[in-house]
């Protein structure tokens, strides 16, 4: 009698734990995208003799509001996504040397603002529960990460003009505590930017025209002048008052 | 006799660590993530801390305290309490040798805070509680069930060698109680200086 109860409630036990390791490593990803980023590009079939090259000038990535380090990864990301919509002859990265000047080329400008908010305090109290309850109340607990990104890409072609591109995109990560990876994270992070470059994409392949090789002559900007200005204009003159020496 | 257990915890915390390759400062500086999980080792010796006037037993022994735990948040704040919340759980074993020779073990949920200001001398502090067994109980006059509770808390030191491996030491103040479920509860308060390892993956 006694070891048939004993059975019971090891069989009631392991049914408990696989419930809460499953259950407590679910995980999913809500994706709010801009409207037009579901959409792929579409890949443009242009003369060659119509299209110039782009160079990436520069890549600011900032994270809630800090400055960060250049992501090599975003560049690699943004150049690939040009290179699907087939607008361009060559692409150059920040590292690569601008084509000589009087040529036709286009230059790129990323501004990459990451917004992350890991639920912190909401975190700390959930962990509380979770151990007071000694894990059982994982299934039941789902934990959240905010990710948001803003792109700003600046297209200056070789006449001065400037297009400007904007895209946002936003998802949230709810897991239980047993799914959390670093993976996770990337994933989301992976999805979001994604649909930023899909949505930038989608905006400049509207403009295809203004980019092709024959949309504007070539100015002469081989001669730079550079004016500086000097600062003393704007200091002000300290009255000196001298006295006499007695 | 305690002086030869501290000396066994050292050589093999030492023994243990022995094959991680050093790297310093500026390499590989420790960086763990959301879902970065770390298992450790950690062993110290307890020792009696009678607080109240009713407190007789002097208990003292070895514990080992095998533990899992799972970064929560990236690090919070930017001052010099910046630091990462853990969650995880901890295995307590206790050899009591003295008032007699008996064991104790016991499960306990933890939660630690890390700060991370410092590069890569990480000081923390952590929470754990959890249900605790022990034959001790009956058999001395502050608790007379087998079955009580552990509640800890602490501080303590992580250096990392790597980015994945850290060598720990600390102190907790631990109390075993049985909280009220039976009649004699004064409860048993301990001291525990401790030094582990831990692997981050």
């Amino acid at each position: 009698m006694h070891g048939t109860l004993s059975l019971r409630w090891a069989i009631f036990g392991c049914c408990g734990l696989l419930l809460t390791l499953t259950t407590g490593c679910a995980r999913w990803i809500e994706l709010k995208a801009a409207p037009d980023s579901s959409r792929e590009p579409n890949v443009q079939a242009i003369a060659r003799s119509e299209q110039v090259p782009l160079v990436m000038e520069s890549i600011s990535n900032t994270r809630n509001g800090s400055p960060q380090n250049l992501s090599l990864e975003t560049e690699q990301r943004l150049l690939g996504t040009l290179r699907k919509v087939g607008l361009f002859s060559h692409l150059g990265g920040t590292d690569s040397t601008e084509p000589p000047a009087g040529g036709k080329f286009i230059r790129a400008r990323l501004l990459f603002d990451e917004d992350i908010d890991q639920h912190a305090g909401d975190k700390a109290w959930k962990s509380i529960v979770i151990g007071a309850s000694m894990f059982i109340l994982t299934p039941f607990i789902p934990l959240d990460y905010d990710y948001a990104a803003h792109m700003t890409l600046e297209l200056e072609r070789w006449d001065g003009q400037v297009k400007r591109y904007e895209s946002q995109s936003a998802g949230t990560s709810h897991y239980q505590l047993f799914s959390a990876t670093p993976l996770m994270f990337d994933e989301l992070k992976g999805h979001v930017t994604e649909s930023c470059l899909t949505a930038l994409m989608q905006q400049m392949v509207h403009d295809t025209t203004f980019y092709f090789a024959s949309s504007a002559p070539v100015l002469d900007r081989s001669i730079h002048s550079v004016s500086v200005k000097s600062n003393r204009s704007k200091l002000t003159p300290v009255p000196i008052s001298t006295s006499p020496g007695k | 006799m305690q002086s030869r257990t501290l000396a066994v915890i050292l050589l093999a915390t030492i023994t243990l660590c022995a094959p991680i390759p050093i790297s310093y400062a500026g390499e590989n500086v420790p960086r763990p993530t959301i879902g970065t999980q770390e298992i450790g080792l950690s062993a110290g010796y307890l020792l009696s801390d009678c607080l109240k006037a009713r407190c007789k037993t002097e208990q003292s022994g070895v514990a080992f305290m095998p533990s899992w735990m799972m970064t929560m948040t990236d690090p919070i704040g930017d001052s010099w309490y910046q630091g990462q919340l853990s969650l995880g759980a901890e295995a307590v074993y206790i050899q009591f040798q003295e008032p007699h020779l008996t064991h104790g073990i016991g499960f306990t949920p933890k939660i630690k805070y890390t700060f991370v200001a410092p590069d890569r001398i990480r000081p923390y502090v952590e929470f754990a509680g959890g249900p605790f067994w022990t034959d001790l109980g009956g058999k001395i006059p502050e608790q007379h069930g087998q079955f009580n509770f552990i509640l800890t808390s602490g501080l303590g030191i992580s250096y990392f060698l790597t980015d994945q491996a850290a060598l720990n030491v600390g102190y907790r103040f631990q109390h075993i109680s049985n909280a009220g479920t039976r009649h004699t509860n004064v409860g048993l308060n301990s001291s525990l200086p401790f030094a582990g390892f831990s692997f981050y993956f």
